[in-house]
């Protein structure tokens, strides 16, 4: 099958002015760099108890966010689904860009910015986690790039070998980066199941992402998309949703389970705000209810229920990287069991950690920069598919939709 | 050299400098770094005897604050502490025990911060000691994340106090815990903290772990001594003398 | 299969000169300022007349002194070894940075970030007037050495 990319026009004032946006947005996130760079990062809302605050909630979900783009790149790519070979060099572009603002959220999060092109590359410590991670990110985006090229250029054996590359390689990305946090002796930090809990919400999230990005940019510029590809891309992130939940769910009953880590737990899932986040964010709107949206026929199957559930789930992956990060640092490990800290200089309680205001620019700033860079690829590189149509009959399709008119209905269509 | 012949040594470069460059960094890295002077026969360590520290004492704290010119802001979330005193009481009200205890950097033989530091500018050195090397720290707070101890404290805020001009303060961005002030002891002095607590009530003693006859093998073998959180497997080299519960 | 090259239409090549533009302004600014590091006279304060010779030839310090300290510092840091050279020991001869240091690094307009953690004062009547702030010595003899010191 051969499909036609046409890169958008852009010269609407509408696309302009988007564009204007983000770049006050990135310039906005360079100001408030700057200024935690001359004055020190108190301005950020972190702590001596709370070291990592929203710059690295910020950097796992956007990494998180790049493997599910992949998945729907990989499924041309590795699967041969041919119908969705129209979003391959969107998916991979994303990814990319995801991967790029993973990266400058980290960069702007040290204390010493001026020293992160320099001593990592002169004395790299090979056995930490931080500096294995950035060697897989940039890994990871040169691949992307070869990837890239591989779909512009139309080779085939390079793409496919680049597919599984690329998808091998996302998933030590996101291992790794769950290791940044399940390898280090903190009560709620350690256990071998967060890496994978973190690869399993990383598919959704990413997948969601991508449900909604594709909508927009066919809706917007009025090409033609089939609901039928849509909604099976509902189906597939409503797996990942369920494999997400499920090693989210083993993980806290181990940890509830076992006696010596129940108050861990207790404060994990019970204790403070951060609850609601969990029970709230994570599990009722994060999954279940996409997760019943998506499997039931008749929403699953409806456009709009499809773009709520993605959204859910987008807010929902968000509410869990901030459970990986915070809660186990405010916890305070116990230095003296059996016994209770009475006095001290410092607070060695439960911490509390209120994002600033300057840090929620920089986060902004980082979505501007990657915001731009893919609204100039549209206009730029040829990402965007003229039309997206279901090949054939698609079994499965068939079974979710009885109505034999549903699946040729489409999203929307030129006028 | 023919276009096989390129690939095939190009090949070899691929595979063989990465191998070459972990097998290099091997021996020196993370836990184990570093080499040199600090004599690898010596092991420094701490006994802390709480039966003999003050309870309403901070002489320890202010000693060390100005020598090492480390920061205080005034609030809890910025302020740096190489040694605090902390008051613990048992969780059981029955047993009622309460004492002072300092806290300071263990020290440890396995530091999870130097596996951690992605720069190697916190390394162990070869007589025990765990130091960061403020030159080359980044500012990833990687350390004070894996430091089961909460010993570790970040540069949040410019220090103005200089006290002691003999001594560099640090910048802000960068990580920072007690040396046992190795400046001092590689000169051959006591820490600020040991000498300051020796003139008013002697809890605080230092000196060689691998020498059976030093006073502190002396008094971790003539006493029941403990540290904290042995089950980490850290080795940490501060002992406590007294220290309440489990 | 149509084989369109990509890359190669007139924005494309547009964009890449931009980035290479963008990539060489940082090579060009250290390439300016070696050059005027190479051309610029600034004025140095000479050391008192009694301190005879540097720790290396002045040639070698006004070019390589940066490199030798940082040689210094990794011994000293990593490796615990004490050597004679230090920062400290630089302001015995050339007390005043004001009118040594500050003299060349102004010139190529560079901000070591020695100074932010090594004690090495602007010039010795600011050492004096911080001594004397902090209580440790009396007015009159802050005076009086620093008129002896001019």
């Amino acid at each position: 099958m051969d499909v036609k990319f046409k890169p958008i026009d852009g010269n609407t004032p509408r696309y302009w002015t988007l564009v204007g946006i983000l770049a006050v947005l990135a310039l906005a996130g360079a100001w408030s760099t700057w200024l935690m760079f001359k004055q020190g990062i108190y301005l950020s809302g972190m702590t001596n108890r709370v070291p990592w605050g929203l710059q690295i909630v910020m950097a796992i979900y956007y990494i998180g966010l790049s493997a599910g783009s992949l998945v729907v790149s990989g499924l041309y790519g590795i699967f041969g689904k041919a119908e969705y070979k129209p979003f391959a060099r969107m998916a991979a572009y994303l990814a990319m860009l995801f991967l790029i603002a993973g990266l400058l959220s980290i960069i702007t999060d040290q204390g010493r910015t001026d020293r992160v092109f320099i001593e990592p590359f002169s004395h790299a410590n090979p056995w930490s986690m931080f500096s294995i991670n950035p060697s897989l990110y940039i890994g990871h985006i040169t691949i992307c790039i070869i990837y890239l090229w591989a779909l512009f250029n139309e080779k085939y054996r390079l793409t496919k070998v680049a597919s599984v590359t690329v998808v091998a390689w996302a998933i030590a990305v996101h291992s790794g980066t769950g290791a940044i946090f399940a390898f280090t002796p903190r009560e709620l930090y350690t256990s071998p199941l967060l890496p994978v809990a973190f690869v399993a919400a990383a598919l959704s999230s990413g997948a969601a992402l991508m449900i909604l990005v594709i909508t927009a940019l066919f809706k917007i510029t009025k090409r033609h998309l089939d609901l039928g590809l849509i909604v099976w891309l509902g189906r597939l992130l409503a797996v990942f949703i369920v494999v997400a939940l499920y090693v989210i769910m083993i993980e806290n009953l181990h940890r509830f389970y076992l006696i010596e880590s129940r108050h861990a737990a207790m404060y994990y899932l019970f204790g403070g705000w951060h609850a609601f986040l969990f029970w709230g964010g994570l599990i009722l709107v994060g999954s279940i209810v996409p997760a019943l949206i998506l499997f039931k026929t008749k929403t699953g199957t409806s456009l709009r229920w499809i773009l709520f559930a993605s959204v859910l789930v987008v807010v929902g992956v968000w509410c869990e990287r901030y459970m990986i990060v915070i809660p186990g640092q405010t916890f305070p490990p116990e230095l003296f069991p059996g016994m209770e800290i009475v006095r001290s200089p410092l607070n060695e309680g439960i911490a509390v950690y209120n994002i600033s205001f300057l840090e929620v620019l920089q986060a902004l700033g980082v979505l501007g920069v990657i915001g731009c860079m893919f609204v100039l690829g549209l206009k730029y590189l040829p990402l965007a598919p003229a039309e997206a149509r279901t090949v054939g009959e698609s079994q499965m399709l068939k079974h979710m939709m009885p109505d034999a008119e549903v699946t040729e209905a489409a999203v929307s269509a030129e006028n | 050299m023919d276009r096989r012949d390129f690939l095939k040594r190009s090949g070899v470069f691929l595979v063989g400098a990465p191998c070459a460059y972990v097998l290099h960094v091997l021996p020196v890295s993370g836990a184990r770094a570093s080499s040199g002077h600090a004599t690898a026969t010596r092991r420094w360590g701490m006994v802390i005897d709480l039966h003999k520290c003050l309870e309403d004492c901070t002489a320890c704290v202010e000693s060390c604050r100005h020598e090492n010119n480390v920061a205080l802001h005034g609030d809890e979330r910025w302020d740096v502490y190489w040694i605090r005193k902390v008051d613990i009481e048992s969780k059981e009200p029955a047993v009622g025990t309460e004492e002072s205890v300092p806290l300071l950097c263990n020290h440890c033989d396995d530091p999870p911060c130097a596996l951690v530091c992605p720069v190697q500018a916190t390394y162990r050195r070869d007589d025990g000691i765990v130091i960061v090397d403020h030159h080359r720290c980044i500012g990833c707070r990687y350390c004070m994340i894996a430091c089961p101890y909460n010993a570790r404290f970040f540069n949040y805020k410019e220090n103005h106090d200089w006290h002691n001009k003999n001594y560099p303060k640090r910048s802000h961005g960068v990580a920072e815990a007690c040396n046992f002030c190795a400046h001092r002891l590689d000169d051959g002095r006591l820490p600020a903290c040991v000498e300051t607590c020796q003139g008013i009530a002697g809890a605080l003693t230092i000196g060689d772990l691998n020498d059976p006859h030093s006073e502190v093998s002396r008094l971790i073998a003539d006493n029941p001594v403990k540290r904290l959180r042995e089950d980490f497997g850290t080795e940490p080299k501060v002992y406590y003398i007294g220290l309440p519960g489990r | 299969m149509s084989r369109r090259r990509t890359f190669a239409d007139k924005r494309s090549v547009l964009a890449v000169s931009v980035l290479v533009v963008f990539a060489a302004i940082p090579l060009l600014s250290s390439l300016i300022s070696y050059v005027t590091a190479r051309s610029a006279q600034p004025f140095l304060e000479m050391p008192d007349p009694k301190y005879e010779n540097c720790v290396r030839e002045t040639e070698y310090m006004r070019y390589h002194h940066w490199e030798l300290l940082a040689e210094v510092r990794e011994d000293f840091v990593r490796h615990g070894k004490r050597g004679d050279i230090t920062l400290s020991g630089c302001k015995e001869c050339h007390p005043n940075r004001e009118r040594f240091c500050n003299q060349c690094h102004n010139a190529v307009n560079l901000t070591p970030d020695c100074f932010g953690c090594h004690y090495y004062p602007e010039t010795p009547e600011a050492e004096l007037m911080e001594t004397y702030l902090n209580g440790k010595t009396t007015a009159p003899a802050a005076i009086a050495a620093a008129e002896r010191n001019r």
